[in-house]
């Protein structure tokens, strides 16, 4: 098995949990933590997939730093999401925020 | 590989496999947070493995720094006390179905990723730092720019959000 292989097993597993995470947990601030797990994933599939071929190596890396920074503006939406959330329905569990206003 | 990057690279591996288990595992959400911490910390050692040190870097800069921070603070903001919201565990049929999910979705592309192997230089290539700066300022500035406004516009989306009106509503 190659080093590739071996990294992309890697980051399959992140997506995994992330993906379990997101189906299960039923509370906001759990499902943002597993969110957070699988763009970690993508991360680290970009990075591996371009040091460990021929590809471009620097628009690579720079692809996840632009993930990451993507991910530090979504974790900032959704906590203020998550505490206006919390503000109106008094909790953040998936089960009980289900009202729309329309 | 050399044997020495082969057991760090098991070491990393348990350390992201545990973490993430611990993750998406744990009742309390304190402790979900710990596992991800954990998790962030081997992809860090995974990306130092491959040759990208400034990256490592920047994941412990910004997602242990930064992302973790904002989730403690949700955590907090929101009283999510230990063994609150996640204290019951989820219902079977529901673990069952998110497994299923899981499972099908990480078999095709286990499949995929093991079957068709790309080829490998084996030699993880290494970017002058310097390079990489250049980069950002030249044919990749375009997108540095609009990462900062989008960064910019969430933040006082954050604000406006969550702003506390003094009168009532």
């Amino acid at each position: 098995m190659s080093e590739l292989t071996l990294y992309q097993l890697v980051a399959l597993i992140l997506l995994m949990a992330g993906l379990f995470g997101i189906s299960q947990r039923r509370s906001l601030v759990g499902m943002l933590i597993s969110v957070e797990l699988m763009l970690n994933g993508a991360g680290l599939s970009i990075v591996a997939a371009s040091q460990l071929t021929p590809a471009n190596a620097m628009m690579g890396q720079l692809g996840t730093l632009f993930v990451m920074g993507l991910a530090a503006a979504e974790a900032t939406l959704v906590l203020a999401i998550i505490v206006v959330v919390a503000r109106r329905f008094g909790t953040t569990k998936t089960s009980v925020v289900s009202t729309l206003k329309g | 590989m050399e044997n020495l990057a082969k057991f760090v690279f098991g070491f990393y591996a348990l350390i992201i496999l545990s973490g993430s288990i611990l993750a998406v595992g744990a009742k309390s959400l304190v402790r979900a947070m710990v596992g991800l911490i954990a998790t962030l910390l081997g992809v860090a050692g995974m990306y130092m493995l491959l040759n990208a040190q400034f990256l490592a870097l920047m994941q412990i800069l910004i997602y242990v720094g930064a992302v973790c921070v904002l989730i403690f603070f949700a955590i907090m903001l929101t009283r999510a006390d230990a063994g609150g919201e996640e204290a019951e565990s989820a219902p079977l049929r529901q673990n069952l179905l998110a497994l299923t999910a899981v499972l099908s979705v990480g078999g095709i592309l286990g499949w995929l990723v093991m079957t068709r192997p790309q080829a490998t230089t084996g030699v993880p290539t290494e970017v002058p730092i310097e390079q990489m700066g250049l980069g950002l300022l030249g044919p990749y500035g375009l997108a540095f720019e609009l990462i900062s406004v989008v960064l910019l516009v969430s933040m006082a989306g954050a604000v406006l959000l969550a702003w506390e009106r003094r009168n009532g509503k």
